[in-house]
């Protein structure tokens, strides 16, 4: 097989088996999901470019995300500060509804709140399945401290649900 | 190891327990309900980010990459039409899993299969006799109707049931179809991935796939129609 050919089958691959997680990833950065489509665009075509960087196939997940999350960085977070206001969030929460519950919605509003910092990790996480160890590597902090955050965002988000339940 | 240490490792981070807090667990009651409650809010949690993918991501992003990028897709020909027809059918069975006609996810399985089984799908092929193809078809119910030389033929599992799937000459060019009588369709579907393309169409038992190279003239859906009669 040709080196082009076995590039694009990699490539394909990636795709098909990490798309799913790219674009929820993506949505819950962008809270919009044209942004979340076009950044996940912009994430294949990124990474169709430097696919040769990719040296082992066990860390292309993580080497994705990273991607996509210095992709967000640079194209949209400049934009956040025009597009946070209540309206938005909110027509991107409806946007979001995949769950209709009250106790769904009040941790969708807490997860729109809580800091990037501690929310990154625990998307990684949750719909990307990485270790602590990779998101500490995506995020550049420690495992330790990657550990410490989704502590912290779970306890949070947890006491949010934990009200609305009582 | 002291209950907070394990509360701490179990909320961070529940597939990476280390062992002492595993052991932990099994003896503390305490550490027990802490766990309950931490899995009923981490399914909560699931549900909430796990949001519906568009069912045209891949395609898009897929157009968006050809749009931008210098060197030019193309995949084997004959070749992906026989390995991509074992995909179809076990593409299909997520259709009929997710109960949804609209979350068409063959493309996600025909790369794999190409890596894992390509080779033996080319392999396999050849001219066979008509009496086995004869012989297949009843095994179906179904008398198979494909005016041109089939030259592979085969009874493949899809889901908890099997599909007839074949590759014939279709103005010299291989085409695989494949009849699948235990998946239920609404509408005809279409299918374009990876150089390939091609349809897969209701029928009044199951449902039938047409696939091929996206540089081969497909047969008419009507074909589809005649191509398996019921016994």
């Amino acid at each position: 097989m040709g080196q082009v050919k076995r590039k694009e089958l990699d490539y394909e691959r990636l795709v098909l088996v990490y798309s799913d997680e790219l674009f929820r990833y993506s949505l819950w950065l962008c809270r919009d999901k044209s942004m979340a489509e076009d950044l996940v665009q912009e994430t294949c075509l990124r990474a169709w470019k430097s696919l040769d960087k990719l040296k082992e196939n066990s860390s292309s997940k993580a080497w994705l995300m990273t991607i996509l999350r210095n992709e967000h960085a640079r194209q949209y977070a400049r934009y956040r500060p025009e597009m946070v206001d209540l309206d938005l969030d909110l027509v991107s929460l409806k946007d979001t509804d995949n769950d209709t519950s009250s106790e769904a919605f009040a941790l969708k509003m807490a997860l729109n709140e809580l800091a990037d910092e501690y929310k990154e990790p625990l998307l990684l996480q949750v719909i990307c399945g990485l270790s602590c160890e990779e998101i500490g590597r995506v995020c550049n902090i420690t495992k330790g401290a990657a550990m410490t955050r989704l502590f912290r965002a779970k306890k949070k988000l947890r006491d949010v649900l934990q009200a609305e339940e009582g | 190891m002291k209950c907070e240490n394990v509360e701490f490792e179990y909320i961070a981070a529940p597939d990476e327990l280390s062992i002492e807090a595993k052991t932990h667990i099994e003896s503390c009651a305490v550490c027990q309900r802490m766990v309950d409650q931490q899995m009923h809010f981490n399914k909560k949690l699931t549900d909430v980010l796990n949001q519906p993918v568009p069912n045209n991501l891949r395609h898009s992003s897929r157009e968006y990459v050809q749009r931008n990028k210098v060197i030019n897709w193309s995949f084997p020909k004959a070749s992906l039409a026989l390995a991509a027809s074992v995909l179809l059918a076990v593409g299909l069975v997520r259709v009929n899993l997710v109960n949804d006609a609209s979350g068409f996810s063959v493309d996600r399985l025909v790369v794999e299969h190409f890596e894992h089984d390509g080779a033996r799908s080319m392999k396999a092929s050849h001219v066979i006799a008509p009496t086995q193809l004869t012989e297949l078809g009843h095994s179906f119910g179904v008398q198979v109707n494909l005016a041109s030389e089939v030259s592979f033929a085969e009874r493949c599992p899809i889901g908890d049931s099997y599909g007839l799937h074949m590759v014939y000459q279709f103005k010299g060019q291989p085409v695989t179809v494949i009849y699948m009588p235990d998946i239920q369709l609404t509408t005809t579907l279409p299918f374009h991935y990876s150089g390939l393309h091609g349809w897969v169409k209701p029928l009044e038992k199951g449902s039938i796939a047409v696939i091929a190279d996206s540089d081969i003239d497909l047969p008419s859906e009507e074909y589809a129609e005649n191509a398996v009669e019921w016994i």
